[in-house]
């Protein structure tokens, strides 16, 4: 019981980080004030670009996962463009760039033969002499770079967010883009980069999946993992620490998962796969049944501005 | 006249994107009217820009637009029509169920968990054969219905009461309802023949056969369907109802317009058309419910709301021609071993570039020096 319990929670943070980091990403970009629902596709951006920069240059992970960063940021200035310049409403544009990513990592993949190629990928950090800790050594301080790192990005986002004037006027923007226009912040600018750096953090997270935990690129391998992100900004009220314990809470499930099989455990494994979706949908429940007053949404979520329209 | 003056001024006030004097500027202006026959053009040159996006993505992925136009025309000849009636039935009716749900402002994006509800209660009537054989093929056909339905209400009943966003909750249902359907055909239902991940094939009498003209009666659910829906948003009160609500809820519940009841009832029709899909998907083309039926089908149906702007009558258009893009993507995957996803790509595009267009209608781009 006890060699399962650790197993288990080992293997925490491996599943939390893409959940982490692609939240976060969406915070940022819903924090200015547009609505983001492109989190599954750009994941997916990002996973085909580490994995297919790991398999032609025969490794350089640390490369890849930057690589799967740019790749997503790339794409999200089409969606920038769409619902900031073109003021696309927000739910078909994000849909739409979703499906195309679908579309285009498959073609990309297939044609490149990208298809499930063993990746030799990121071994994970010993942080010696702790990680000879009993229990709490294997927890916290043997885990891959990335799982550090994300803790690292969490405080840097938060600081930029809350404690710098591009932080502030990113916020207005998002809480009212006619006061902060009339105050000579520019929107379009400050959405535009707002988006293109979330997806930045999109992107790693998509790149994390396919480079880090699999090893290898599937089609489709995101599987839902950016739905999930979009409901566990909602869960976190957009705010980054919360988003960070959310992704624990679906990280604990999802790692549960093969840990139960492994461990020899006789359940349906369809219905056990269930589980995080299951899940997601039970926690929006409890944030809708519960009083949202101290909620952080932005003010102007899904408006797009228009300087001509305004009142 | 008041107002006119106040939009005079308020169209010469400078512009968003203001660049370098030197060039001149880009100016921005809202448009009050723009004649039919120019929105027609913008939406009609967007819709040619997102067609030649893709065929120039397809030429990069190695098929030349020669060969394209061969596959195209190859598509839609006299043997082949038959393939695109029959693919057209599900189309049309998970247009219709995208489009039944949006005009109420519902956002339903659960269309394959619907779809393959729906498979899984009619597969249910044929698999414990219930009812006689004459009336089973109707049975399964309400099931199917009601199967779509109910998995609709769900996420109905919890935006209702809990606020959950339907959007999400949609989503996420999907890939339930997919590992429900993988539980089922690597389970109980699994064909002890084959041991195939599908169900056994349904009897001669449970499947949807030509009706004549090599028409088959898939389509025929997906016409009725069509004109039913047609009737109940242009002609019957319902309709009045549910733009009436949408334009403004408030209003509509103090004047004593039964918002519950038409919303519930107009989610529950779109799932009720997924549903079918599903089950005409299995009746007509597979013959059994297998692990695929449903794929690609979410934003089809939402595409094909989209552009023919949730219009029942237009729905059947447009998804006769969705229909086209998917048997050409068929063949494509088939020759050129270009993954179907190629379609959902090619969808995409076409809803950007023609959402893009409503910019130009909405306002006037001028370049001055």
């Amino acid at each position: 019981m006890n060699d399962f319990l650790i197993n288990w929670i080992a293997n925490v943070p491996v599943t939390a980080v893409p959940y982490a980091l692609a939240a976060l990403g969406l915070i940022i970009s819903e924090r200015s004030g547009v609505l983001n629902l492109t989190a599954e596709g750009l994941m997916l951006i990002g996973a085909l670009a580490g994995a297919g920069t790991c398999l032609t240059l025969g490794g350089y992970p640390a490369l890849a996962l930057l690589v799967a960063m740019v790749a997503a940021s790339v794409v999200s200035l089409l969606f920038a463009v769409l619902v900031v310049v073109l003021r696309v409403n927000q739910v078909i544009a994000g849909l739409s760039v979703v499906f195309f990513c679908q579309g285009l990592t498959g073609l990309i993949g297939t044609l490149a033969k990208w298809q499930n190629k063993q990746i030799a990928g990121l071994g994970s950090l010993t942080i010696w002499p702790l990680s000879e800790i009993p229990v709490i050594g294997r927890i916290f301080f043997m885990q891959d770079p990335v799982v550090y790192i994300t803790i690292l990005i969490f405080f840097i986002v938060n600081f930029v967010l809350f404690r710098t004037m591009l932080g502030l006027k990113l916020r207005s923007v998002g809480e009212n883009p006619a006061a902060s226009d009339a105050a000579g912040v520019s929107v379009t600018l400050h959405r535009i980069l707002a988006i293109v750096a979330g997806s930045s953090l999109i992107g790693l997270a998509g790149g994390y999946i396919s480079v880090v935990s699999v090893k290898l690129w599937v089609t489709g391998m995101v599987g839902g993992r950016g739905w999930i992100a979009v409901a566990l900004v909602v869960f976190a009220r957009w705010a980054p620490w919360p988003a960070l314990w959310g992704a624990l809470l679906f990280g604990c499930v999802e790692a549960l998962i093969p840990r139960i099989a492994a461990a020899g455990i006789r359940v349906p494994q369809y219905l056990m796969l269930m589980l995080p979706y299951l899940a997601t949908i039970g926690v929006m429940i409890w944030v809708g049944a519960k009083d949202r007053r101290d909620s952080q949404e932005p003010g102007a979520l899904g408006q797009p501005h228009v300087r001509e329209e305004r009142r | 006249m008041h107002d006119l003056s106040k939009q005079m001024t308020r169209s010469s006030t400078p512009s968003a994107a203001a660049t370098s004097h030197r060039f001149g500027r880009i100016t921005l202006d809202v448009r009050q009217s723009l004649p039919p026959w120019k929105q027609a053009v913008f939406v009609g040159g967007s819709l040619l820009l997102g067609l030649a996006i893709s065929v120039w993505i397809l030429a990069l992925a190695g098929i030349s637009p020669p060969q394209l136009a061969s596959e195209l025309a190859g598509v839609v000849s006299a043997d082949s029509l038959r393939g695109v009636l029959v693919q057209a039935a599900p189309l049309i009716l998970v247009g219709l169920g995208a489009s039944l749900a949006f005009r109420i402002g519902f956002w339903n994006l659960g269309i394959e968990g619907q779809m393959i509800f729906g498979g899984i209660f009619a597969a249910a009537i044929s698999i414990y054969e219930i009812g006689p054989p004459s009336t089973r093929l109707l049975l399964m056909g309400i099931a199917a219905a009601t199967g779509g339905a109910l998995w609709v209400l769900l996420v109905a009943f919890l935006k209702i009461r809990f606020r959950v966003n339907e959007i999400i909750a949609t989503l996420l249902l999907n890939y339930v309802a997919m590992y429900f359907l993988f539980h089922l055909l690597y389970g109980i239902w699994q064909d002890a023949k084959t041991a195939f991940p599908q169900s056994t094939p349904f009897r001669p009498f449970e499947r949807l056969g030509d009706i004549g003209y090599g028409l088959n009666a898939g389509l025929l659910v997906a016409i009725g369907s069509v004109l039913l829906a047609g009737w109940l948003i242009h002609l019957s009160r319902v309709g009045f109802y549910a733009r009436f609500i949408s334009a403004n809820p408030r209003m509509a519940k103090i004047v004593s317009v039964p918002v519950q009841a038409v919303t519930l009832g107009l989610i529950a029709a779109s799932g009720a058309c997924a549903g079918l899909a599903g089950f005409i998907n299995i009746a007509s083309q597979e013959g059994r419910l297998t692990q695929s039926f449903s794929n690609g089908y979410v934003f089809s149906g939402v595409l094909i709301a989209f552009l023919s702007r949730n219009d029942p009558i237009v729905i059947a258009v447009v998804g006769f021609l969705i229909a086209v893009l998917f048997i050409t993507g068929q063949t494509l995957q088939v020759f050129y071993q270009i993954p179907f996803t190629m379609v959902q790509m090619i969808e995409a595009i076409i809803v950007m570039t023609v959402a893009s267009s409503e910019f130009l209608v909405r306002h006037r781009v001028r370049w001055i020096r």
